[in-house]
């Protein structure tokens, strides 16, 4: 249960999709400019992760690990089909893209149209296939946890579009110099709302490896200063 | 001549030119305009931009006379030989180490506001003035004077100018040269030694093999975390006589500001009185987690966990975050049920992070900032609840 929770907090703000790895940067970047169109398409990548990181959880468990299809037989065994993962992943994804896009003109055509053409580029969002990847390096051990991973993920590039979309909102009527007008505030804002995001960074985790590291390094450099004042007083006595 | 009619002739002089919006902001800010205007329906106030950011100015300066005393006071008493709190040799130093700052602070903010308003052909804005102010307040006094430069230029620009000026932007200005200063030069800015004079200065030199005494300049955040308890009086944290930044130590002198500004109208007291109950909210659960026996002393967030919920308010940046950085105007959440919103969740997140994040014991900057990044999605929220609930009750009347 605590893994669970801790999986799910630290997706969402300390390795934010966004704020962290800046994956998922297009979408992101275009659909933004109204918080109504943001919540849809947020809410359409936070569907099409958290599904497609558990189905893919199951091809990477079952077919394309390094000896995964020992189900089909002890012949099997030493297949390694990981050469596959890329294929395999993005394949699922455009399905259920696919599926997301037959749902959503179907219910609610004014969402689908005011997300336009990025709506089946979800499918090649890298925040989608960043997910299904992270799992798979990270080794996510269990279908539940990846189910988490994928749906926590999501919800932090929700958070991201959201707070971003109301911002520029927000600033529609600031006097932004002609130049930085349009993405690039955009961009700008980003780096900054990252800044208020790593209040996490270290938190559950890094913070005492950080501080481990600091204090090696802070004793290092106490040695190579003793040392060289040693050096110092020799020259001079020699002198 | 006087130095008004001074400022007038130069004023008139540059009229018309790149350089008329300097001697304006000169001319207005010392004085107010020598001609009236004519004709028309006036409304006459006198809380214009430039008293509101005076006003909060004076709520600082009693933190800022304070922590010039506190400074001297916590030095001498760090080296071992203590002196009177109220002396001139305390007061001394916190002159000589804080003007320096407050000096660089308002002239390289300055002048880029100068350069911006020139450039831009726009009246020079107010909104330095204010955060002239904080930075020295809430940055390590021994801290290097480039360093601070650096750090102005960059929140001045990236985090003001960029958006249009003031008014405009979306992070505290003061709280992103904070933020800038403790990501890109982190030994200067977090530890043990940064927040009295003198102790960085002094550790180096045992280092280099100095035959002197160790100043320990710890903070009480810092030694609650480690386990040591507080090792001061709750007098004397709330009377402000405990080691950190210039402005930060004083609750009781904080609270004077806070309720002046509460008083003028300029601060807003639904987010300090949120903020404050979001804190004690967050103060209460950890204790109520450590007597319910969940944590134990071996646990390295015990410390500061099972601090009573209330010390949370006295120690730390929290008391001068909430009244003078979470109350910006313009980065704070504009409507009323967002104030309570945002308040609420700036305490809760602070005591959060400074409990659980131990790479980053003052987490009242970073909270405040995550807050400034979510406060337009809470207003949002707000006014589209507003409008929802305005077309019930339109469609209830005309049904």
């Amino acid at each position: 249960m605590l893994e669970h929770i801790e999986l799910f907090f630290k997706s969402i703000f300390i390795d934010n999709m966004v704020f962290a790895t800046f994956l998922g940067m297009c979408s992101y970047l275009a659909v933004s400019k109204k918080v109504s169109t943001a919540v849809g398409l947020g809410a359409a990548v936070i569907f099409v992760l958290a599904v497609t990181v558990p189905v893919n959880w199951l091809l990477d468990q079952y077919i394309l690990q390094p000896g995964a299809l020992k189900w089909l037989g002890a012949e099997y065994a030493d297949y390694d089909l990981s050469f596959l993962s890329f294929i395999m992943f993005i394949a699922t994804i455009a399905t259920m893209v696919q599926l997301v896009e037959i749902v959503v003109e179907k219910f609610s055509p004014a969402l689908y149209n005011s997300l336009g053409i990025f709506l089946p580029l979800i499918a090649v969002n890298c925040a989608i296939l960043g997910g299904s990847l992270f799992m798979q390096s990270r080794e996510i051990p269990s279908i539940g946890l990846a189910f988490n991973y994928g749906l926590s993920s999501g919800i932090g590039w929700f958070l991201a579009i959201l707070a971003i979309a109301a911002i520029r909102e927000k600033i529609r009527y600031s006097n932004v110099p002609a130049p930085l007008r349009g993405l690039g505030i955009t961009f700008i804002i980003t780096g900054l709302m990252a800044i208020g995001f790593m209040s996490f960074g270290g938190m559950l985790t890094g913070g005492d490896e950080g501080a481990k590291e600091e204090a090696e390094t802070a004793q290092v450099e106490t040695v190579k200063k003793d040392t060289e004042n040693k050096l110092a007083n020799n020259t001079k006595v020699n002198e | 001549m006087s130095l008004k009619s001074t400022l007038h002739n130069l004023k008139e002089k540059y009229k018309g030119t790149k350089m008329a919006p300097a001697f304006n902001a000169l001319h207005t800010f010392l004085y107010l305009p020598n001609d009236t205007t004519h004709g028309g329906t006036h409304i006459k106030a006198a809380d214009d931009l430039k008293r509101t950011m005076n006003t909060v100015i004076m709520a600082l300066i009693p933190c800022l006379i304070f922590g010039m005393f506190n400074a001297g006071y916590q030095h001498y008493h760090a080296l071992g030989t203590p002196v009177d709190f109220l002396s001139w040799d305390s007061f001394s130093i916190g002159l000589i180490k804080v003007l320096p700052l407050i000096i660089v602070s308002y002239g390289v903010g300055l002048g880029i506001e100068f350069l911006f308003a020139i450039i831009k052909g726009h009246e020079v804005e107010e909104g330095y003035l204010v955060t002239g102010m904080l930075v020295p307040l809430i940055v390590p006094i021994d801290l290097p004077l480039w360093m601070l430069a650096v750090a102005v230029a960059f929140g001045v620009v990236i985090g003001k100018e960029v958006f249009g000026g003031t008014g405009m932007n979306i992070l505290n200005p003061a709280l992103t040269i904070r933020a800038f200063l403790f990501f890109a030069y982190p030994t200067w800015m977090s530890g043990d030694k940064v927040w009295v004079h003198g102790a960085v200065e002094r550790a180096n030199e045992i280092a280099s093999g100095a035959n002197v005494d160790v100043i320990s300049g710890e903070t009480i955040l810092g030694s609650l975390a480690q386990g040591n308890g507080a090792g001061y009086s709750v007098a004397d944290m709330f009377y402000g006589f405990i080691p950190g930044s210039v402005g930060e130590t004083s609750t009781f002198l904080i609270l004077l500001g806070g309720l002046f500004l509460i008083f003028t109208k300029i601060g807003s007291w639904r987010i300090m009185l949120s903020s404050v109950l979001g804190a004690l909210v967050m103060g209460l659960i950890f204790n109520s987690v450590v007597d319910a026996g969940w944590v134990t002393v071996s646990s390295k967030f015990y410390g500061l966990m099972s601090t009573e919920f209330w010390h949370h308010l006295l120690i730390g940046g929290f008391a001068f975050g909430t009244v003078f950085m979470a109350t910006d105007p313009v980065t704070a959440s504009q409507t009323n049920k967002g104030k309570w919103i945002y308040g609420f969740l700036v305490g809760f997140i602070s005591i959060l992070i400074r409990v659980f994040n131990p790479a980053y014991p003052e987490g009242v900057m970073l909270a405040i900032l995550l807050m400034n990044v979510f406060a337009p999605t809470i207003d949002h929220y707000v006014v589209q609840g507003n409008v929802k609930k305005r077309m019930k009750r339109l469609k209830a009347k005309t049904a």
